[in-house]
This record gives C-alpha cells, structure tokens and sequence, in this order.
C-alpha cells in the first residue's frame, strides 16, 4: 500500500444558478482548477439545502436552483492558491477546508503516456 | 452462532448401515451433534465409494449397493470441536473421522420471524472518513467498479458506504467528465465515502486501493455520531472483532 501524504480537502458550496461571465459558476471554477493545474475536482448537484440567503434551494424546471458542492484534493499550498482565485469570483457561498490523508493511485497511466497534470 | 473468522471443518465418512446401540449410526451421530449445541451439520449420501475393506460399493450392482458410505460434514469453533470430538471418536468404530482448519466468510442467519424492534442506540467516538474519487466508467471484472468496490467494503463488514454521482469533474485521468444534451456519456465524476472506525478504513484503504486503476483516496478525521438499533446481528460481530 501507498503510504498516504498530507493534503487539504476543499469543498464550495454555491448555488447552479450562480453565474460567472455569463457561464454557470460551477463550470467556471472548474474551469480554474485546470488552468492552475489542480490535481481534480468534482461537481456535485444536491436534493436541496439552504445557505446566505436562507431561501430554499430546489429544483425549478426552468431555473434550477439546486445546491452545488465541488470537491477539490490537492496539497496545501495548491489549495491555498486556489482559494485566493475563486473567492473573487464566488458572490455568496462557503468554502470549508479540512486536513485529510490522500492516496493517490494511477496504476494505468504509469505505461501509457503521463497524465495531463 | 458461529461468527466470521477461523474455524475447524470436521469430516465424517460412515456406513450407511453401521449401527451404534440398537440405532443406526448416522442418526445417533446427527442427534448427538444436535443436542451438543454444534451450529449446523449436513450428511449426505455418496453415489459411490470404498473403504479401507476396498471393496467399491455402488449402486449399480445389487450385491454391492449395500454398505454405502455417508459424508457429515459440520463447521464449528475450535473450543467445540475439542469439545465434541472425543465422543465422536468413541461412536465411530467403522469410518473415518478428519478435521481441517478453515475460515468462515460468512455465517448469515435468516429468521423467519420479524425481529421486534430494539432500542435506538447512539455510538458516538472519533471516526475515519474515506473518499474514493473514481469515473462512473471505470470497471472492474466487468462489473461497474463502484459496485465492486461497495460490495467488497459490504463483505469487509464496513459499517456503510454511499455512492455519489457528481455533474462535472476532472481528476487522474486527465480528461473532463461531463454530460451535455449533444454529447449523452456515461462516465461522469463518481465519489463513494464510507465511515467507520480507524482500524476498519484502513483495511478499506487497503482494498479499495488494489481494485482501483486511477483514482484518489483521501482519508479524515470525523467525529461520528451513529444511530443504530442495538443488538443488530452485523454488530455483534463487530464486538467480537474489536476487544475493546
């Protein structure tokens, strides 16, 4: 087994209706972890949740307004960058930093050609 | 009940017709194991077989369908088989009695009456919480992988686990997984977490990490605070693993 190296968990919770230059906000953090090379992120959608606003967050067929968390691992330093960049551009929300233990494991892309991070 | 773990298979290999004061000694041997207390015996009855007389018995020949051999076949603990196996040794005069080391994966128990429900029960400690980032098209063995990886925590007795399927991500493999109307894929971001007890998700880190190609595991600290119904049969077991 891999030993497990220090690192820091990063979860945003926003809005799907939040907006940044015109494109989902979501899609434009995303889009930041690429270009600051950070290891990964996921986008969850959430059922429904609460948050600044204290107006509920649902599901409306045409304006969807449900809860989105991203998730971001990556080493201290690459997760401190990054909140200095996104936190501009979140307009209400929350960013919550925990300390984990990672495992990073690429077994296939030893062979093939080096991951693109 | 027999739990998970190490454990002893004894073998019995007996006439058909051997008897055992004025009772056949199949019967006799099932009722001794009976009232013993052992968790569960089978006999079965072979199609054929020879003995140390080497002579084959077999069904196809009238003269030789008699004598033929019987299989009781029980698992236990080691204590009761020390237990029970002087008497089983006293009984047998005709046969042939073998004990092997094994381990017992599982020992389920259906009951066919409704458990009346227990009091709510609150386990509240410090916890370990595992994340597993992986891709919705990752297989393993031809299964889903994220299927794989939640039945093989189900069979490490890992208290629970939950699948998330996320909407947009990117990670080990370098590509972005998404899904737009033009562009239907399924291999979207999927993350599992699983709580338990530190000893527990290391053994999960363990397996999951074999079973996964590309992917990150991340573990934390939790504070847990678990509510479950007391005496449930999965948490006896658990008590007997953890001494503390």
């Amino acid at each position: 087994m891999q030993p497990a190296i220090p690192a820091k968990l990063l979860r945003i919770h926003i809005s799907a209706n939040d907006r940044w230059q015109g494109r989902p906000l979501y899609e434009a953090i995303v889009a930041r972890c690429r270009e600051l090379k950070i290891a990964g992120a996921t986008v969850f959608r959430g059922l429904e949740g609460y948050g600044e606003t204290a107006t509920l967050h649902k599901h409306h067929l045409a304006r969807p307004e449900d809860p989105i968390l991203i998730v971001v691992v990556d080493h201290a330093e690459a997760i401190g960058r990054l909140m200095a960049e996104i936190e501009p551009m979140i307009d209400t929300g929350l960013l919550a930093v925990s300390p984990v233990e990672m495992i990073r494991v690429q077994k296939r892309a030893e062979g093939n050609a080096p991951a693109a991070r | 009940m027999l739990k998970r773990g190490p454990a002893k298979k004894v073998t019995i290999y007996i006439n058909e017709d051997a008897q055992h004061h004025a009772q056949s000694l199949h019967d006799a041997i099932m009722t001794f194991l009976l009232n013993r207390g052992v968790a569960g015996a089978t006999s079965t009855r072979a199609y054929a077989g020879f003995g140390s007389a080497h002579m084959l018995h077999t069904p196809k020949i009238e003269v030789l369908s008699q004598h033929l051999p019987l299989r009781i076949e029980f698992v236990e603990t080691p204590e009761r088989v020390e237990e029970v196996l002087p008497a089983l040794y006293e009984m047998i005069s005709d046969g042939l009695i073998e004990v092997q080391d094994t381990f017992v994966v599982k020992a389920a128990r259906h009951s066919p009456k409704p458990q009346p429900k227990l009091p709510h029960q609150k386990k509240r400690g410090p916890a370990k919480l595992l994340r597993v980032f992986l891709g919705e098209a990752d297989r393993w063995h031809g299964e889903p992988l994220y299927d794989a990886i939640v039945k093989k925590l189900r069979m490490l007795e890992i208290a629970g686990a939950t699948v998330y399927r996320g909407i947009l991500g990117y990670g080990a493999k370098g590509h972005e997984h998404r899904r737009t109307f033009f562009h239907p894929t399924r291999d979207l971001p999927v993350m599992i977490s699983v709580i338990d007890s530190p000893d527990k998700i290391r053994d999960a880190a363990e397996a999951i990490e074999e079973m996964l190609d590309d992917g990150l595991i991340v573990i934390s600290d939790v504070e847990m605070v678990r509510l479950l119904r007391a005496a449930a049969p999965t948490e006896d077991s658990h008590a007997a693993g953890n001494p503390s």
